[in-house]
């Protein structure tokens, strides 16, 4: 390559880079049949190729998303994220004031959901006063259920499993668990985000 | 198919357009799936334009901080891989720019791990492999920092002119410039190595 | 969320010495937190990013925030502390005995405690 940014016949390369991300180029009957941008052309494809390589060499070497650096963000994150309002436990002494956080709560619901064979959690929401010791509360539950799984079986199973959780777990009286069912899953097969079809609208 | 692995993998089939809709909705499950789908290319993105892996962390930390405050307003679930690594590249910019105020860290970015160098041109095919990847990288290196930048923008994460220009906080023209520029720089370099 | 305690009053009982009771003190309620069967860990009592800032800084510095804090409020020792439970035994349960055990430890020193449980189970 020249170098100097033009080429013998008049086009820069700089014109060229342009070309290769937009497609636009003043002259691109030109582009095609001279043998100067042909080679500019081939010559910034080929690093546009290492690039790729890089990448993937670095995104291989950056680890996985599963790994201890993920990991140790997301523990780190778990405090950041939304709290949620502070459900009042009783105290042994009058001077005391212990809580328990909504979000824990419902991370708890959605566990036992993920956990159940066959389920995903989905939306979930505490209905009612939390913050009044004795409020009636009513825990809404979306589930996907993954295809194959009976649906009503499954939320049956759940509604069971949560009701004995949130007894032990909490101090909330619990008047109703409603468990819908919004999504069916695919069978294990890695999913590409290209297939967002099953998108519930709010 | 019991506990916890179970769990993870029904969320791995999850599309990112459905995670993201229920992080937005406060689902901090869904938010860490999509954290852990992306973080290899998030990280991958921010050591390139930082320079070092420490930093690298520090900026996908503050990312998915501020990607969890922010989701509400993500208009296109679908689209929040892309959120997500232009957040990357104004965090990493972002970052840069308050370690240069605590201390003067400016050769610490252009530096080149002695071992990451290319040591020779060995013929065997392996070692060709690696070490032009090798040679990318110190020709990345030592590339002025604004086209470096842009470079990473453009490749790695295949951002648009606008949206480079909105990141880096220069025109549109500019990193038409710029990115030209390390192309043209890169592929010299390169050039050795077809 | 300290409702009986005088609120404007929070500022440490100024001098240097007792702020480093404190210090020491808070240490040795960490370790009887620790030790209550069913706590899993013990998270910083203030959120650690309440701006995008204090990350940087935290990271920087390589400071880690203050696992249980210590206010002396008029006399009465405010304890601030916030937990994950496991799912061996019932949160709430784990809630009163983590209270009980720092009120049993600053004996006869007179304590408010305040104890939010952030995650239940693993």
């Amino acid at each position: 390559m020249n170098t100097s940014d033009t080429l013998e016949c008049g086009h820069s390369l700089a014109e060229l880079s342009a070309y290769l991300d937009t497609g636009q180029i003043a002259d691109p009957v030109h582009v095609e049949t001279c043998p100067e941008c042909q080679a500019g052309l081939a010559s910034l494809r080929h690093l546009s190729e290492l690039g790729r390589e890089l990448l993937s060499s670095d995104v291989a070497e950056a680890g996985s998303g599963t790994d201890d650096w993920m990991q140790s963000i997301l523990d780190n994150l778990r405090l950041e994220l939304r709290p949620g309002r502070s459900i009042p436990l009783q105290s042994g002494n009058p001077q005391d004031t212990l809580w328990e956080t909504e979000g824990s709560i419902s991370a708890l619901i959605r566990s036992v959901a993920d956990a159940l064979p066959g389920t995903a959690a989905g939306k979930c929401r505490l209905h009612g006063d939390v913050t009044t010791p004795g409020a009636d509360i009513t825990v809404e539950v979306e589930i996907a259920v993954v295809y194959g799984h009976p649906m009503e079986e499954r939320a049956a199973a759940l509604r069971q499993e949560l009701a004995e959780t949130l007894a032990v777990q909490t101090e909330l009286t619990i008047q109703a668990i409603n468990i819908t069912v919004t999504d069916v899953l695919e069978p294990p097969h890695p999913a590409s985000p290209a297939d967002a079809t099953t998108e519930e609208q709010p | 198919m019991t506990g916890s692995p179970a769990a993870q993998h029904q969320l791995d089939l999850v599309p990112d357009a459905l995670l993201a809709g229920r992080a937005a909705d406060g689902d901090t499950a869904a938010f860490e799936a999509l954290a852990r789908r992306h973080g290899p290319l998030m990280r991958a993105t921010a050591r390139r334009l930082t320079g070092s892996l420490a930093d690298a962390d520090d900026v996908v930390q503050e990312t998915l901080v501020q990607a969890w405050k922010q989701l509400d307003g993500l208009r296109d679930p679908a689209a929040v891989k892309g959120w997500l690594l232009r957040i990357v590249g104004s965090r990493s910019i972002d970052h840069l720019r308050k370690r240069r105020h605590h201390a003067d860290l400016g050769t610490v970015e252009n530096a080149v791990d002695p071992d990451s160098r290319p040591k020779n041109k060995d013929p065997e095919t392996n070692a060709v492999n690696s070490s032009r990847i090798e040679a990318l990288k110190a020709a990345l290196a030592k590339l002025p920092e604004e086209q470096r930048r842009c470079w990473v923008l453009k490749e790695f994460n295949d951002q648009s002119y606008e949206e480079i220009a909105l990141t880096l906080n220069i025109s549109p023209a500019s990193v038409r410039g710029r990115l030209a520029r390390a192309r043209i720089t890169l592929a010299r370099t390169m050039e050795e190595w077809r | 969320m300290t409702e009986p305690m005088d609120v404007g009053a929070a500022a440490p009982a100024s001098a240097s010495a007792a702020s480093a009771d404190l210090g020491i003190l808070a240490e040795q309620l960490l370790g009887v937190v620790q030790s209550v069967e069913g706590v899993s860990s013990v998270y910083p009592a203030q959120p650690l990013w309440q701006s995008i800032a204090g990350a940087v800084l935290s990271v920087v510095t390589g400071d880690t925030p203050a696992l249980i804090t210590l206010t002396d409020e008029a006399g009465v020792l405010a304890v601030k502390t916030r937990i994950a439970v496991g799912t061996s035994r019932p949160a709430p349960a784990v809630a009163r005995e983590v209270a009980e055990a720092v009120r049993r430890h600053l004996l006869p020193r007179p304590a408010a405690v305040d104890v939010s449980v952030v995650k239940v189970g693993v």
